[in-house]
């Protein structure tokens, strides 16, 4: 079926409100040829569970495998930072297939076991009480400044072993990172820009763990070069990598969060007439209904066959978190907020083998957020209009620009 | 060496994402099936410790083991 939805992704429409546009296609054309980036968008629930479960068919080595230009377009003055980008990419453990992805895997899985990020737990309810109290202190809070933003660099920062003075330069990084989702013709020169900056931060500290390991995550890291499955190039690309996705996507989680309890006060007041019975169901509602990360993409390893669609060897491929949180078939009311939902088999970590390495992170830091706001305020209101919300331009991640707040 | 004590091992398919850890971890008790999700073929398949071990790298915890015999709870 051919549907009438415009193929360009990138316009203030799509990206503002990306539920109608996706939510379309999800309905019309499932698998969806889009012919101005030449790429297929995948968008119903059981063909992203499908799909990401059958990584021999789809590549996640898109950076390695994928001959073509970015979509949108580049500047041509700006392939060789993309040449540059590419290759720093590639190095990234998710960027791989197995055997090799196992291998990288197995490196660091056992550093995210839910065992042992409950360990973080009692640090991050620290973090929240001190940023909370703070915040009642000033009486008003940019829930993005000022909450969201620090509580996951602080404990990432900590996770890596990493200054904590350094944060706020590992944010400015972070910040020219995120081009990565964007579709300025210029985006290369801050996104190769980042990544210069973020290796020559990183360098050094792993240069220390390679001599002297610590308990941190740089020296599990380094402990996989001395193993032989890492080079030291893949290091310092992975250090950068776990520190970018350590903190931006749970940033998103608890923002999207609290303006879903703001625009659902009725939620609001069911988590707090039963905080410690809702706040993880309440959170998994969080991830599923706004979710941090909009897409990711994959490469076909050979020609394969989805509904009425032939996907051929090499087609690029975009699959949408957001829609698929969405699907009628799998949620019901599924545009509606309802923390009571359970199961939540939502798809906001992806599944199979490249389920998100931190998604057990995300959780304590959400679980404890939500909680922590249920605890201490009666009620949320926004300090703004509606209108002055805004989200960064990214078809990848979710991300306000800011959510100014007050409360009861 | 195949393990000895009867193990019961249950995979919560409500949570299984198919990551596919436990079979890395316990290669001749977990396998997956047509769905991608795992399911303990061989409960005597390894050794005990390998099993935990598997369990343990769950992300979602969704395996728990017991003693088939004497019900003992030996994860989570």
């Amino acid at each position: 079926m051919v549907t009438a939805v415009s193929d360009d992704m990138f316009t203030d429409e799509v990206l503002n409100d990306p539920y109608a546009y996706y939510g379309q296609l999800r309905e019309e054309d499932p698998v969806h040829w889009n012919d101005l980036y030449q790429l297929w968008v995948v968008t119903r629930h059981d063909d992203l569970v499908w799909l990401t479960r059958h990584n021999e068919l789809f590549s996640s080595a898109v950076f390695k495998n994928d001959p073509r230009p970015p979509y949108p377009t580049i500047y041509d003055s700006d392939l060789g930072l993309y040449e540059f980008v590419r290759e720093y990419q590639a190095r990234q453990f998710i960027q791989h297939d197995r055997p090799v992805h196992l291998d990288m895997r197995k490196v660091v899985h056992g550093y995210f076991t839910p065992r042992s990020m409950e360990e973080w737990r009692p640090m991050v309810k620290d973090v929240i009480k001190d940023l909370l109290d703070e915040a009642e202190e000033r009486g008003s809070m940019d829930v993005m400044r000022d909450f969201a933003t620090p509580l996951p660099l602080l404990i990432i920062a900590e996770m890596m072993g990493v200054p904590r003075q350094d944060r706020p330069y590992i944010r400015e990084v972070a910040e020219k990172l995120l081009y990565v989702g964007r579709g300025e013709p210029w985006r290369m020169q801050n996104f190769s820009e980042g990544i210069r900056e973020m290796i020559e931060y990183v360098t050094p500290l792993v240069e220390k763990r390679i001599v002297e390991p610590e308990d941190d995550f740089i020296s599990v890291l380094a402990q996989g070069e001395r193993e032989g499955v890492f080079s030291r190039d893949q290091v310092i690309s992975n250090s950068s990598l776990l520190l970018l996705a350590g903190h931006e996507t749970t940033i998103n989680l608890l923002c999207n969060g609290i303006l879903s309890f703001i625009r659902n006060p009725d939620q609001y007041e069911l988590l707090r007439s039963d905080i410690e019975g809702m706040h993880v169901k309440a959170n998994e509602e969080c991830l599923r209904h706004d979710s941090s990360v909009k897409s990711i993409t994959r490469i076909a390893s050979e020609d394969v066959e989805l509904r009425d669609k032939v996907i051929k060897k090499e087609d690029r491929i975009r699959w949408f978190i957001s829609s698929a949180n969405r699907d009628p078939r799998k949620f019901e009311n599924p545009d509606q907020f309802d923390i009571t939902r359970w199961p939540n088999p939502h798809v906001a970590f992806g599944a199979g083998i490249h389920h998100c390495l931190g998604a057990t992170l995300v959780r304590v830091e959400g679980q404890e957020a939500f909680r922590a706001f249920a605890e201490r305020f009666e009620s949320l209101h926004l300090d703004t209009t509606e209108d002055q919300l805004e989200y960064q331009p990214s078809i990848t991640f979710r991300s306000l620009k800011s959510l100014p707040i007050t409360w009861n | 060496m195949a393990q000895e004590r009867k193990l019961k091992i249950t995979v919560d398919h409500d949570v299984c994402v198919g990551n596919a850890m436990c079979e890395t971890f316990a290669t001749n008790t977990f396998a997956l099936n047509e769905e991608r999700q795992s399911e303990a073929v061989n409960p005597q398949g390894d050794p005990l410790a390998q099993v935990l071990e598997a369990a343990d790298n769950c992300p979602v915890s969704a395996i728990t083991v017991e003693d088939a015999e004497t019900g003992e709870k030996l994860f989570p």
